[in-house]
């Protein structure tokens, strides 16, 4: 082939400008760390990091909210604990005063302390989490439970993404678990008719009220065991949550973060061959026949 | 006539002319080694019919320029337009896709990150919905979506209406080179009438065609009479002999108010709409990047803003705010999907309590199913077909491709061009040591032809001094 200087030039001018195109968008690689900055650096590579992005986003919130909603939930099942616990207390209380052995002024003592357990039990849940009361369903702005144990919540459910298009209860249903809704027994007023047999110290109408108080404390047991099974869907909606998170997180790393070892041996390739096409470059300028010609 | 020494001399003095006439050519070379669309020159000499002598044959006469030729190949030549005209239609759409950086799917403020912010914002609220804060948040992050459906579109619209200042700078360039094809057309025609061989002219005038290759795809064509007009893609004539068509842009309301070409053909007749995506060259570039792919982009960003606030809008308005009144909508929007993404609002009657979480009336501060309903969106397909979230990786995934394709398709190109133009110029360009090889070649034959006149002069002197 003929070769003219315009062609040495040329070449020379597009090879040199190439290299040095190879070594910038291999630096760029190496300082930001980054494979796709452009769509059209790879579409399908910036199309998956587009909806891996959100679906991480979303992953990540729905981990957030979960975790709010395990601790109104967490304090749900410790309120629902003392109210157990409360129950107990009374159960005990009945049982030992039942007996005929009690004086009038004892069995009176032991209402009074009932009407205690009563009120501490509505007290405990009329609970607040961050200014939220979470014992009356979706009504949440103001006490459940009066001072007499009457009802003022709705019947509502909370409910929550725990993971992407999968609903949870996050709340219980507080008319169901003390006041009986739906068939159960009303724990105040089970409370209400043993104080009441406790302060008429009408032995008979005490051991018949006992009843009552063991349908309240399986009542509370049944509500205890569904915030448990609400706290273990959490804790495994989390876990499979965080596992997607990873995967999700994986599949966004492949397809747009560069690979630095490989980035960085691409970046010292490309500026050697940068500096190889400058040498060359530099010395077919200087082959003329001009330099021979005195 | 014979041998004689004035004729001699006489013959020396024409080879002097031929040689230094060789040298003039090189030296032209040279200065044009660099001259686009130069093409070598080389001096044809010839030795002149000898003449009988003496009745001992013939003697020749010396040397003389027969005529100055150029080193042209056809073949080549013909394949040059065609690869100018796809190099620069594809690089210009490939740069001008590039530039456009509003659907990096990394960009902070970008479509991609605010559609999940505003996903995320409505999760959050769903935990707690009467929680006032919650609520501005989602007040917020909407806040950030609409402006980044503005800037988007905003951006997206600037890059075609920046295409147009080009299209408008490129139309004087076309203009003009077709003006001065024409012109060079006759000016080639009366040189040639008079007898020249009109080397530069011709070469000026195939710069003009690759330069018209290179802005409009047009390819050229030579009629028997040595005139090269120009035809447009599809074949319409932009350059015919001596006339030359131009083009001019007018705004076209049915696009936006983006230009739209108008062709103002050779014959003078009156002009017509030309779709300028039909060009090739650069002007078919920067159209290919304004109606194409940016012209799909912006089209589907207005889809999916429009799509994604109606959905908005519609269960937002089925809910019940604090007030247990039904919600306002949330986005204003024109009427239609068109210039969605740029006039799309915060409905400005929407506040914080107004965001509708609740679907039953008296609305409970704790119930949150309306923000269900909203945060189903995500994944459930909306008015136009796909969900959000697919919807916009469709858009930077589609427009990803349309740039890379443009890439690839200019690496290709070049590569192309700049292999045509090197077998172009390994026929036509100057080599500077050829160059001085001729140089030196036709000076030490002037060199030498000036030693003959010597010679014969003293031989004359010689002559004159017997005769004195």
């Amino acid at each position: 082939m003929r070769v003219t200087n315009r062609m040495t030039f040329d070449q020379a001018q597009a090879q040199m400008m190439a290299a040095r195109d190879r070594a910038m968008q291999a630096q760029q690689q190496v300082t930001t760390g980054m494979r796709v900055d452009h769509p059209g650096d790879d579409p399908a590579a910036a199309g998956v990091m587009v909806s891996q992005g959100i679906a991480i986003q979303r992953l990540d919130t729905i981990d957030k909210t979960t975790s709010s909603a395990q601790g109104e939930v967490q304090t749900a099942d410790g309120a629902l604990q003392n109210v157990s616990t409360l129950l107990a207390r009374a159960q005990q209380l009945a049982v030992q005063l039942g007996s005929d052995t009690y004086s009038a002024a004892e069995r009176s003592a032991g209402a009074n302390e009932i009407n205690s357990i009563s009120s501490q039990i509505a007290q405990l849940m009329n609970t607040q989490v961050a200014g939220r009361y979470i014992f009356g369903g979706t009504k949440d702005n103001a006490p459940p439970f009066d001072a007499s144990g009457n009802y003022l919540g709705d019947q509502g459910v909370r409910q929550i993404e725990i993971a992407p298009g999968l609903l949870q209860a996050s709340s219980i249903r507080a008319d169901v678990a003390l006041k009986g809704a739906g068939g159960g027994v009303d724990v105040f007023g089970a409370l209400s008719a043993m104080s009441t047999a406790l302060a008429n110290n009408d032995g008979a109408g005490i051991r018949s009220a006992i009843g009552g108080l063991n349908t309240s404390t399986d009542q509370v047991a049944a509500a205890l065991t569904s915030t448990g099974g609400i706290l273990s869907a959490f804790d495994s909606a989390q876990q499979i949550g965080s596992v997607a998170k990873d995967s999700a997180q994986k599949v966004l790393s492949a397809q747009s973060e560069a690979d630095i070892f490989e980035a960085t041996s691409n970046l010292t390739l490309a500026q050697q061959s940068l500096q190889a096409s400058l040498a060359v470059t530099a010395q077919s300028f200087g082959v003329t026949l001009l330099n021979y010609l005195k | 006539m014979g041998a004689d020494l004035f004729s001699l001399l006489v013959q020396s003095g024409n080879s002097l002319g031929a040689h230094s006439a060789a040298m003039s050519v090189a030296g032209n070379n040279v200065a044009n080694a660099n001259t686009p669309g130069y093409s070598r020159q080389i001096a044809n000499l010839a030795a002149n019919p000898g003449v009988s002598s003496l009745g001992a044959g013939n003697v020749g006469t010396g040397v003389s320029l027969v005529d100055i030729t150029q080193a042209r190949d056809q073949f080549v030549e013909r394949q040059i337009p065609n690869a100018l005209a796809a190099q620069s239609r594809s690089q210009t759409e490939s740069d001008a896709l590039n530039a456009l950086t509003a659907l990096n799917p990394d960009l902070e403020g970008g479509l991609p990150t605010e559609i999940g912010a505003f996903y995320s914002s409505l999760q959050t609220w769903s935990q707690n919905p009467g929680d006032p804060a919650l609520r501005q948040n989602v007040l917020g992050s909407s806040q950030a979506l609409v402006t980044s459906f503005n800037q988007t579109a905003t951006s997206i619209s600037a890059a075609r209406t920046g295409l147009d200042s080009s299209i408008l700078g490129k139309i004087n360039e076309v203009n003009s080179a077709a003006q001065s094809l024409a012109d060079l057309n006759k000016q080639i025609q009366i040189a040639k009438s008079a007898g020249g061989q009109a080397n530069d002219l011709m070469d000026q005038r195939q710069a003009a065609v690759d330069t018209l290759a290179t802005l409009t795809g047009a390819t050229p064509y030579t009629d028997g009479a040595g005139n090269v007009s120009m035809a447009l893609p599809g074949g319409t004539s932009l350059v015919v002999d001596g006339s030359a068509g131009s083009f001019s842009a007018v705004p076209d309301p049915a696009n936006g108010g983006l230009l739209k070409l108008q062709l103002n053909r050779a014959d003078g007749s009156p002009p017509t709409d030309w779709d300028g995506m039909s060009l090739g060259g650069t002007m078919g570039g920067l159209f290919a990047a304004r109606d194409g792919a940016l012209k799909t982009a912006a089209d589907s960003v207005d889809n999916l803003a429009f799509n994604m606030a109606t959905t908005m809008n519609t269960i937002q308005q089925s809910g019940y705010d604090v007030s247990s009144n039904p919600g306002v909508a949330m986005f204003s929007l024109p009427a239609g999907a068109g210039g969605a993404a740029s006039q799309i609002r915060i409905n400005p009657a929407l506040t914080a309590l107004g965001l509708a979480a609740s679907t039953t009336t008296p609305a409970s501060t704790g119930d949150n199913s309306n923000v269900l309903a909203m945060i189903s969106t995500q994944s459930a397909p909306l008015l136009g077909g796909a969900n959000p979230v697919a919807t916009i990786q469709t858009i930077v995934t589609a427009f990803g491709t349309s740039a890379a394709q443009a890439q690839a398709l200019a690496s290709h190109d070049t590569a192309m061009a700049s292999n045509l133009q090197n077998l172009r110029d390994a026929t036509s360009g100057v080599s500077i040591d050829e160059e001085m090889v001729n140089l030196t070649k036709a000076q030490r034959a002037y060199e030498a032809v000036a030693k003959v006149i010597s010679t014969a002069n003293q031989m004359l002197d010689t002559l004159m001094s017997i005769a004195g």
